[in-house]
């Protein structure tokens, strides 16, 4: 990965993504400091509080995870059987489940596993799925064996998307063994294709761009022009679609595990915990059940949330538009005086 | 006659694109670590029994081998069998396939009854409470994990207000089923005549087809009120409005030119729930078609994978081609 100055398009952290968005060369309308950034973030965030909702539904949940033996009353995985299926009381906060293991305790501990198999599985294929797109909507045009090559890929991810995910993401499991890495690798291969497919339609409109042209002539070998010039420039979807793409990802584990295809049963998961109050919710116990699905549920809406801002941010456009709307806020007066503000 | 050859093109992608799914899924199924032959047997098996077995089931030959034997057996129309069911692949995929069909169009059709009115107002009126809810809805249904919400329904529909029958498959166990002619439970009923049949049968489809629904309506919701937004700006709308044409007249010429979106969205979803309906499946104890393929997964059990990834493959293929045929009506510039 090239580094300009200012910019991390590789960080995961969904703070410094926000902020990345990709300008187009010479239309940069903002000032670029680390400083102003972060200013106008978080001027951003108070305008828009659903957006800051959404900030802060994952920074706790990345807390939780990280802090969780500190924060948790009991350990995860030890079973109490004198205290099964008690309800929600001060002693448990959130109840025990039928092995009389504490409901909040593992609650906490469950992001651990579903952010680590989330992230690592949406890491990987953002960086393969986007690597090969690139590949494939730079060579696509340009004939012989490497168009041959670049339709043969793209067929075969019609082929991959043509099967129904999940029966498809279970084979995966199946085939690698019941581990977190092979979710992981599950995961990250129902995801690829989608990155492909961005990442192809972003460099194709770019490839055919005055400064690409200007680089080739200039004499740019092939993959600085893609390093540098290519793949910097596309990255603002792809940005987006991280985010959402996580909290997708935590849904999908969940599933599996509540299937009995994910993550194995005393391990603290939120999916394989919904599963094992399954059958108490009949009988009229529903803490086991409801509250894992609750953090599930609010994890994935906060990763929505936070894609829906950087959609925002990364866009240079509605960017622009968005400070723009923020300054005449700040400053109430004739519109000369904005004028003068932006220069 | 135009449709027809735009038809006929259509068909000659189809089939190296189905060849191509099914080699891809036999050789993803074939890595699935199990011996077919040791999970028919069981563990006491002899080890002359098993390799007797295996011969018969054609385990022995290469990979290409059993993939030349699967295909020959395929166009003949025989799926292989289930283990697990000891029963023709075939029979079982129309006996289950009817049950998620019924079950997912109801839902896209509650789907498309919450999602579309409310996209549409909420584009209309862009600075009401209608927006910002559904906005919310929007985000929140795609948040919600489909199986939890199913478990909470069950909870205060079953368990506390007892008003909906026991989640356990499609109809009583006390009723008397229709005989199966289209293994559509309600057109069976309604076939026989047997009205109590379709009154279990209702009951039961209630809480399955709310959960997908409300959960479906999201994607729905977001394409129409996102299309509505961008029709309602354009400039025909514009003009149309200006024109002093009634606000009904206004809305529903922007909404006509919104469909082809809206089709689309509903193409893609159907195609998705079919295999994505498994956990609300599995949750209700549905009996469906994507339950039959999780549990072959689960239990090195083929065949039954193999022949629901060959359905639910052609029966996406078929739902875009109605979709074609829908474009062809709804846009007369296609028809040209």
């Amino acid at each position: 990965m090239t580094h300009r100055p200012g910019q991390d398009e590789e960080d995961a952290d969904v703070n410094v993504a926000g902020e990345t968005g990709v300008e187009t060369p010479g239309s940069s309308g903002l000032d670029s400091s680390w400083k102003s950034r972060l200013r106008f973030l978080l001027a951003v965030l108070a305008s828009r509080p659903l957006f800051a909702v959404g900030y802060i539904i994952v920074i706790v949940v990345i807390l939780l995870a990280i802090f969780a033996p500190l924060i948790a009353p009991y350990p995860p995985e030890t079973a109490n059987p004198t205290d099964f299926l008690q309800p929600p009381s001060w002693r448990h906060l959130l109840g025990t489940d039928l092995t009389g293991m504490d409901v909040f305790s593992r609650i906490i501990y469950a992001p651990r596993i579903d952010l680590t198999i989330a992230i690592g599985g949406t890491a990987i294929s953002a960086i393969v799925g986007s690597l090969i797109g690139a590949m494939v909507g730079y060579y696509q045009e340009m004939g012989g064996t490497r168009s041959f090559a670049a339709g043969f890929i793209m067929r075969t991810a019609d082929v991959l998307q043509a099967f129904p995910v999940f029966v498809f993401a279970i084979a995966l499991v199946a085939i690698f063994g019941q581990s977190l890495q092979s979710i992981i690798a599950a995961i990250a291969f129902v995801n690829a294709p989608i990155y492909l497919r961005l990442m192809r339609s972003q460099v194709l409109s770019i490839r055919n761009m005055r400064y690409i042209e200007a680089a080739y002539v200039s004499g740019a070998g092939d993959m600085t022009i893609m390093l540098r010039h290519v793949i910097p420039n596309s990255m603002a979807p792809i940005l987006s679609q991280l985010s959402v793409n996580i909290g997708w990802s935590v849904l999908l584990t969940a599933a599996l595990s509540f299937v009995g295809a994910g993550v194995e049963a005393p391990t603290p998961e939120w999916g394989s915990m919904i599963a094992m109050g399954f059958q108490n919710i009949i009988t009229g116990q529903w803490w086991p059940s409801v509250f894992p699905g609750i953090a599930l549920g609010v994890t994935v809406f906060g990763f929505a949330l936070v894609g829906a801002s950087v959609e925002v941010l990364a866009d240079p456009a509605r960017r622009r538009a968005l400070a723009g709307t923020l300054r005449e806020k700040k400053r109430p007066g004739p519109p000369v005086n904005n004028a003068a503000g932006v220069s | 006659m135009r449709i027809l050859r735009y038809i006929g093109k259509r068909m000659l992608f189809i089939v190296p694109q189905l060849v191509g799914i099914v080699l891809v899924s036999f050789l993803l199924v074939k890595m699935i670590p199990g011996d077919p032959a040791l999970l028919m047997m069981g563990p006491m098996a002899s080890t002359e029994q098993l390799a007797l077995l295996r011969s018969e089931m054609g385990l022995d030959g290469s990979i290409m081998y059993q993939f030349w034997i699967y295909l020959t057996n395929l166009v003949q129309g025989d799926l292989g069998n289930s283990w697990q069911t000891t029963r023709p692949v075939l029979e079982d995929l129309f006996m289950r396939f009817p049950a998620t069909l019924e079950l997912i169009t109801l839902s896209l059709l509650l789907a498309l009854l919450i999602g579309i009115p409310l996209g549409v107002a909420a584009a209309y009126f862009r600075r009401s409470v209608i927006k910002k809810f559904s906005d919310y809805y929007g985000l929140l249904a795609g948040a919600l994990p489909d199986f939890w919400l199913g478990l909470i329904l069950i909870y205060f529909f079953y368990t506390i207000f007892q008003i909906v029958p026991a989640p356990l498959g499609r109809i009583g166990f006390a009723v008397i089923s229709p005989p199966p002619v289209t293994n559509f439970l309600i057109i069976d009923c309604i076939l026989d005549g047997n009205w109590q049949a379709l009154w279990s049968t209702l009951g039961h489809l209630i809480l399955p087809v709310v959960t997908l629904g409300v959960i479906t309506a999201g994607p729905i919701l977001k394409m129409t009120q996102s299309t509505m937004e961008r029709m309602l700006e354009s400039d025909f709308i514009r003009y149309a409005d200006m024109c002093g044409l009634p606000k009904s007249v206004v809305i529903r010429q922007a909404f006509r030119n919104s469909l082809p979106s809206i089709v689309t969205i509903v193409s893609v979803l159907y195609g998705f729930l079919i295999g994505g309906a498994v956990l609300v499946e599995i949750v209700f104890s549905w009996g469906g078609a994507g339950q039959y393929a999780v549990q072959g997964v689960l239990n090195a059990d083929i065949n039954p994978v193999l022949g629901f990834v060959l359905f639910s493959a052609i029966l996406s293929l078929i739902i875009y081609l109605i979709v074609d045929l829908i474009y062809f009506a709804i846009d007369p510039r296609i028809r040209g």
